[in-house]
């Protein structure tokens, strides 16, 4: 059915179309860097998604858990054996993700008899040093990204380029605002995602109001309320000043209480 | 199926290889590591070892660490052979974390416990042909019951719970006995002393195993070489630092020695 070329182009542009529809209704993720260290960011409803992967790696995903699991100990598994059979400085995010992660990922996009991973996935590297620190992107396709300030994912790159945008004119300097600049970034990227995924079901009216469109931080705040409450914030550091090797911690309740801005109260956590 | 969380077991399916006998060539002689001791003190619990590795008479190396951070709240303590010692502390930290990280929960003491039997028991041929016995004490504080615990083990890998405190390596039957009596009949028991007072109390202990067992290293004033003092206790392990060790021998130990 595929052996004819034309006929596999049509097939994996098929499986696009597919997993272009299984991220419209994900949570956004949001790292940015800081003085502190590295600050993940997400919403989500039960299953976590941001994970220590190593001394000085973490990720945060979008997709199927089941997929992101699989991936997870994958990661874990390569960076683990080649921490103990060299050293934990020879376990660097690139390597990971050039060497292992994403040739695996674009080889199950491709081969179209088989599932392909619904993932995306962010991997955060805290630099030895401060200004070295460092993101890598990965689509489903296995394309993958380097920067350097901040990353995002979100369900298209639209999103994520209006998400990248806004993020670009905040103040990252201390943790707190980096967690306000990160929270309000991730309401950017869901309410386009919403926005989105409204106008294709035919909702116009709901999503086109000038409100919706509005990157103020009264209305971020007010969606973000809205969010809060049905969903958990979970928000993850590798923290520079730990001491030790590992320097990944997840903020609790009571830290992000003093963090979050505006009022903003993480109630499920 | 099932998703791993043993990173022992992982290292195995890739091929490593852990406590293979091997014959020493006649006259080889090994090097090896020697004097660890941990007691309960007012806060935690107390872990010290002296810094000298040895092969027969030679003195190998004067600033051994072997009292080896394993997490957070965890440390092992090491006597017999330092190469087959120091695999075993990579395994576990390697496997202490990847269980945390793999998991998404800290693993329970008595699961590192039994990690480091585990390692012990797979190393018995190495340790009976002469070439990998090591008699570890490990300590790490446990969540479940609230106190920072103290094991000491053979080679065959069975442990064992030290109430009060546990020796390991040759310089510790001298120091076994003097544990003994401070405990029993001193102005207080260890597991009463502040963090100064068992500073010290561990201090003239390895002086004292020092003085009767070559294969000790004692205080090198002039090198400014001291013993590795770690603490145990509920927000983590602790080392003391040489700046803080320096005055207490000079006011409170080399004055009797």
């Amino acid at each position: 059915m595929y052996e004819e070329p034309y006929k596999w182009v049509e097939a994996v542009g098929n499986r696009r179309t597919y997993l272009d529809e299984q991220f419209k209704e994900g949570a956004p993720v949001v790292g940015v860097t800081c003085e502190r260290g590295i600050l993940l960011m997400t919403m989500s409803k039960g299953t976590p998604k941001l994970y220590e992967i190593y001394d000085r790696l973490a990720l945060g995903g979008m997709g199927h858990p089941a997929d992101l699991e699989k991936l997870r100990f994958n990661l874990l598994e390569m960076a683990h054996v080649e921490g103990f059979n060299r050293s934990a400085s020879d376990v660097t995010g690139g390597r990971l993700v050039k060497y292992g992660m994403a040739p695996a990922i674009k080889q199950a996009f491709e081969e179209v008899f088989k599932a392909p991973f619904i993932v995306k996935i962010l991997l955060a590297e805290l630099g030895q040093k401060s200004g070295k620190d460092g993101f890598l992107t990965i689509n489903y396709d296995g394309t993958f990204e380097e920067k350097s300030q901040y990353a995002v994912l979100a369900a298209t790159s639209a999103v994520e380029q209006k998400m990248a945008g806004y993020l670009r004119e905040q103040s990252l300097a201390s943790l707190a605002d980096a967690v306000g600049a990160s929270i309000r970034t991730w309401a950017v990227g869901d309410r386009a995602q919403r926005r989105a995924l409204d106008e294709g079901e035919g909702h116009d009216e709901a999503g086109t109001g000038p409100d919706q469109q509005a990157t103020d931080s009264e209305t971020l705040y007010a969606y973000l309320r809205r969010c809060i409450a049905e969903k958990t914030v979970e928000c993850a550091l590798l923290d520079r000043h730990v001491q030790g090797p590992s320097k990944y911690r997840a903020l609790g309740v009571d830290e992000l209480k003093t963090l979050l801005p505006n009022g903003l109260s993480p109630s499920l956590l | 199926m099932g998703m791993q969380s043993d990173f022992y077991q992982l290292l195995k399916e890739q091929g490593h290889v852990f406590g293979v006998p091997s014959q020493a060539p006649r006259g080889q002689e090994l090097t090896t590591a020697t004097t660890i001791l941990a007691f309960k003190y007012r806060d935690g619990v107390l872990v010290a070892g002296d810094r000298r590795a040895t092969a027969g008479n030679m003195v190998m190396y004067d600033r051994t660490d072997k009292v080896l951070e394993i997490d957070r709240h965890s440390v092992m303590a090491i006597a017999g052979v330092p190469a087959t010692a120091y695999e075993m502390a990579r395994i576990l930290e390697h496997s202490f974390k990847y269980f945390r990280r793999t998991q998404l929960q800290e693993l329970s003491f008595e699961g590192k416990l039994r990690a480091l039997s585990k390692l012990l028991k797979d190393n018995v041929p190495a340790a009976l042909a002469g070439t990998g016995a090591v008699v570890p004490i490990f300590v790490g504080y446990d969540f479940e019951q609230e106190a920072a615990k103290i094991y000491f083990y053979d080679i065959l890998g069975a442990e064992f719970e030290g109430a009060d405190y546990a020796v390991s390596g040759s310089g510790s039957p001298t120091i076994r006995g003097i544990l003994h009596y401070v405990n029993t009949w001193g102005e207080q028991p260890l597991s009463a002393m502040p963090e100064e007072q068992a500073t010290v109390q561990a201090l003239r202990l390895l002086t004292s195993a020092a003085e009767f067992d070559s294969a000790t290293g004692g205080v090198n004033r002039e090198a400014g070489l001291y013993p590795v003092i770690k603490f145990i206790t509920a927000s983590g392990v602790r080392t003391m630092p040489d700046a803080q060790l320096k005055p207490l021998f000079e006011t409170k130990v080399s004055r009797h020695v």
